[in-house]
């Protein structure tokens, strides 16, 4: 239950504007870092968390006690107390200094779902490392313990909302371990950048070929094949297609290949969807290179400037999909 | 509502362990506690438990603010107050209870380790034995291990958060100790410590009434110990005052309130040699402080002496105590009693023990004086029937006259009682004294142990010339009382002490005896004189607090670098990994950004003309060696050296 008091309505702001402040201080201060980068002690904030500061208030309270009754044994236990302090303000810190932190890479999104960073952890030191996590994007990732020379992958997640590209400029890592008395964390600026490609419109309008494309689906459905004869097979074709029987011959893979898939290659061009707004235009064309790629056929795109030949498999949808995510963009840079 | 106090069985991993924290912070308190808050705890623990293993809801707010009222209320109600160790005990022992009733997340279990933190530091309050010190040390480890399990994963095995726990108290320890050795202590306390009267301490009481008690129950317990500087004082001598009375209604004697005496090295002549020694004194929960007949100084605070020469203290005695005491075996007290003083100590109630004062009368007669008077009565009960008894016959209204001549059994009340009364019959100012006399000495630790069997009663006599002079009347009957140094109780072989069959038994008791004095003496008695000569012992000149306070700040930073350092150690890179360390640092101070996947050869080739190219081949090849070839700790060391010796130049 919290309440709603307007007169520290501005201390939130504050808090924010002194963050602020902070981070671009210790961007500053730290310059860019590596995609590998060993933590080095100055690299490393700590504070007192809540429950740190309640400690430090009950063992403050539990010392004018032990001072009152003069009992030595209250004494021990309140400096036993404020010595656990130090220990867990210092192995806080320790737990983070020395580690590795490395960039491992960030899979393309379309826009609107986010992008998972992905960020190895890895310990090089002889103890474990317990209780780190990551922070910095949607949400904070969960937490992990590494054994001596462990090695964890945890992801930063960051919705993309546009395409084109996708920034994680800082992300932290931290740990409150042991006893969450202090909480300790690092910056890292990486700068790094993941591929958006544009949301997949919902409703498209039917590509140019979609007919013909549709006739053969309805033609498989029946089982009646219009076999057009065997090609070499490529990496990205269906292996419902692969030809069994001729590779059980010759040893080597065959791709079937039906008439109606290849000689009616489909064109999805930018142009010919006029009428609709240009990000609307790349939606929609994203979505017939999905589609089409789904089906194992063969299409071509059509951009201002820019034209990728009937093909289809993997390497054709990437680089269509990242043609179309960084439409506009390479123009201007 | 309903929804936000259901349970998902998240906390079964770590909600056993607080519970065992609470349960060990609690066990102390168990004899203590009314039965209602320990049974009321443990089932609001089991049906916790049940709780959250059937993912049941937690009871709603209502009736969780029901238990709190009621639980505050029976408290109340049980104790009359809620101040004191013992209610704020039950307090924190039923807001635990509630408490565990609405946590429903792992971070709410900080509020029941807190209590728990609370519950150690008051059962020390209540008592701080030898074993206290362990119990604490494990209480710390369970509450610790408990904390790191709010936060552990699941599946972390006992053994391991029990041993990471106990690492954890252990880095702790060193600086606790350099802590609880350089804290400054102070004598006074900021607020005054309410007195926990429920808990009633044996020992001497206020009053005495002989014949009242039919049989004495003579306890082993220990009431203090007493380490000389130089021998120890002759069993005749060994009579430890601790109040006097002087009223008396023909069947109570009383005394009262213990007045500052400005003026009593005045009428006080010290005689002889002095006696040093230092008294351990268990809690009295009264004012009374022992000392030998009689103290002249004393060196704690807040410590006065009375008009009749006993100490008391401004504060109730509620814990062990220790203090210095000079004494001087040989005295004059009062030699020239006013009139005025006399009379106080010569009141008899009309129409009371009528035989007692008939006697006294004509025996004062017979008598050529007041000294002869004395012997003649101190003859009478050592000549006469007059036993010694620890279960004596109950006397009716006339106690003094019902003792002296039907009954003649008794202790040394009924004896100090009836020589008193006697006395003041013939004129002769009397009062009887409280305190404990005798005591037995540990040859482990030589020194004495008096404990509470070893209380007594004794009179004195004020007689023209030499003032008050004290006369047991209990030694005519049973000189061996006095002469041993030992006590009835024990002579009646009702403890370990003496007639116990086995020697081994005897041993083990005084070791033990002589390990709790040790106890006494350097863990609990260590406050601001100990501290000061625990300074001096170290070197320290003049100890003072801001010199003690410096000393604190200078071991923790001293403890906790070696702390910082330990950690570094166990952080530390094994070796192959510790050449790549070096080997980067080498590649930072070059300056030179090195590319993706060049291979360190490639980057040795591509510094050569930024940086002296001997030292980058020798580092290079070290690196090399120590982190692909067999090389091992030799070849880190070696290129520890060479990245420690290279600095970025230009070649020449």
């Amino acid at each position: 239950m919290r309440l709603a008091s307007p007169s520290l309505s501005w201390l939130p702001d504050i808090r924010e504007k002194t963050a602020t402040r902070v981070r671009g201080w210790a961007r500053k201060r730290q310059g860019q870092d590596s995609l590998v980068t060993t933590l080095r002690p100055g690299r490393v904030y700590i504070l007192p968390t809540g429950v740190g500061v309640v400690f430090g208030i009950m063992a403050f309270a539990m010392l004018l006690g032990a001072m009152n009754y003069n009992n030595n044994l209250a004494f021990l236990l309140t400096f036993a107390l404020v010595a656990l302090g130090f220990v867990s303000m210092h192995n806080c810190q320790r737990n983070l200094v020395g580690l590795e932190i490395a960039f491992a890479g960030v899979e393309p999104v379309f826009a609107g779902d986010p992008a998972q960073f992905r960020i190895a952890l890895n310990n090089r030191a002889k103890n474990r490392r317990c209780q780190i996590w990551l922070t910095g994007g949607d949400q904070a990732s969960y937490s992990v313990d590494l054994p001596r020379g462990g090695s964890e992958v945890l992801v930063v997640p960051v919705t993309a909302e546009r395409r084109g590209r996708v920034h994680l400029q800082r992300f932290a890592v931290r740990t409150r371990y042991p006893f969450e008395l202090f909480r300790a964390w690092a910056w890292l600026h990486m700068d790094l950048d993941g591929l958006v490609y544009p949301s997949l419109a919902t409703r498209p309008p039917l590509p140019p070929t979609s007919v013909a494309a549709l006739g053969h689906r309805q033609h498989d459905a029946r089982g009646e094949e219009d076999f057009a004869g065997l090609r070499k097979f490529q990496r990205g074709d269906s292996p419902s297609n692969v030809a069994w029987k001729a590779y059980a011959r010759a040893g080597q893979l065959f791709s079937k290949r039906f008439s109606g898939s290849d000689t009616s290659s489909q064109w999805f061009d930018f142009e010919a969807l006029a009428g609709y707004e240009p990000e609307d235009r790349l939606s929609i064309l994203a979505r017939w290179v999905v589609d089409a790629d789904r089906r194992g056929e063969d299409y071509g795109l059509r951009l201002p400037g820019r034209e990728f030949a009937p093909a289809h498999g993997a390497a054709q949808r990437l680089s269509c999909l990242e043609a179309l995510a960084l439409f506009g963009e390479d123009a201007s840079a | 509502m309903t929804r936000a106090r259901g349970t998902d069985g998240s906390l079964l991993s770590s909600l056993p362990w607080t519970l065992a924290a609470l349960a060990v912070a609690a066990l102390p308190h168990l004899p203590y506690l009314p039965v209602w808050i320990t049974a009321a705890s443990i089932g609001c623990a089991a049906w916790r438990i049940v709780i959250e293993k059937r993912r049941m809801s937690l009871p709603p707010a209502w009736f969780r603010g029901g238990l709190a009222l009621g639980g505050f209320v029976s408290v109340y109600m049980t104790y009359g107050t809620i101040s004191g160790v013992g209610p704020g005990t039950s307090l924190l022992a039923v807001m635990a209870a509630l408490k565990l009733l609405e946590a429903r997340k792992r971070r709410d279990q900080f509020v029941l380790l807190f209590i728990a933190v609370f519950l150690n530091m008051s059962a020390l309050l209540r008592e701080q034995y030898v074993w206290s010190l362990p119990y604490l040390l494990l209480s710390l480890v369970v509450t610790m291990a408990a904390w790191l399990r709010m936060s552990a994963p699941a599946s972390q095995p006992v053994r391991q958060t029990i041993g990471v726990a106990t690492r954890f108290v252990g880095y702790a320890l060193p600086l606790a100790v350099a802590m609880w050795v350089f804290f400054p202590r102070i004598a006074i306390p900021f607020w005054s410590v309410p007195i926990d009267t429920s808990s009633g301490v044996t020992g001497l009481s206020d009053t005495m009434s002989p014949g009242d008690i039919t049989s004495l129950s003579q306890s082993d317990r220990v009431a203090f110990r007493v380490r000389f500087d130089a021998g120890l004082p002759e069993p005749r001598d060994r009579y430890w005052r601790a109040l006097v009375l002087h009223r008396f209604n023909g069947r109570t004697w009383s005394g009262s309130s213990p007045v500052l005496d400005h003026r009593f090295r005045d009428r006080t002549e010290f005689v002889g040699e002095p006696v040093d020694y230092e008294i351990t004194l268990e809690p009295t929960r009264t004012q009374r402080l022992m000392s030998l007949d009689i103290p002249e100084s004393w060196n704690l605070g807040r410590t006065h002496v009375s008009r009749t020469n006993t100490l008391w203290r401004e504060l109730p005695v509620d814990q062990r105590s220790v203090y210095r005491v000079r004494s001087y075996p040989r005295y004059r007290l009062d030699a020239d009693l006013s009139e005025f003083g006399k009379s106080w100590y010569l009141g008899l109630p009309e129409g009371r023990n009528p035989k007692a004062r008939e006697l006294a009368r004509s025996m004062r007669a017979d008598a050529t004086s007041d000294r002869d008077y004395v012997d003649r009565v101190l003859t009478m009960f050592n000549v006469e029937p007059y036993s010694y008894t620890l279960e004596p016959p109950a006397l009716g209204a006339n106690p003094v006259d019902a003792f002296l001549f039907d009954t003649r059994r008794g202790f040394c009340e009924h004896y100090a009682s009836a020589f008193a009364v006697m006395m003041r019959a013939a004129g002769i100012p009397a009062r009887i004294v409280l305190g404990y006399q005798g005591g037995e000495v540990n040859p482990l630790g030589d020194y004495l142990i008096v404990r509470q069997a070893d209380a007594h009663a004794w009179t004195e006599v004020w007689l023209d010339g030499s003032g008050w002079e004290r006369i047991d009347p209990t030694a005519a009957v049973a000189p061996e009382r006095i002469e041993s140094g030992r006590s009835g109780a024990v002579l009646d072989g009702a403890s370990w002490g003496v007639n116990a069959h086995s020697r081994l038994a005897y041993r083990v008791g005084m070791a033990w005896d002589a390990l709790n004095a040790r106890w006494n003496e350097f863990v609990l008695a260590y406050g601001p004189e100990n501290q000061k000569r625990f300074m001096r012992w170290l070197g320290f000149e003049n100890p003072d607090w801001q010199r003690l306070l410096l000393t604190l700040i200078g071991a923790v930073a001293a403890l906790v670098t070696i702390l910082h350092v330990l950690l570094i150690l166990r952080f530390r890179p094994p070796p192959h990994d510790r050449a790549r360390q070096l080997y980067e640092r080498f590649v930072r101070r070059t300056g030179v950004q090195p590319r993706p996947g060049e291979t360190p050869l490639e980057f040795e080739s591509r510094v050569g003309n930024t940086v002296d190219p001997r030292a980058a081949s020798k580092i290079t090849r070290a690196y090399l060696d120590a982190r692909y070839g067999d090389g091992g700790e030799g070849a880190v060391a070696e290129l520890h050296k060479a990245v420690r010796a290279f600095r970025r130049r230009a070649p020449a």
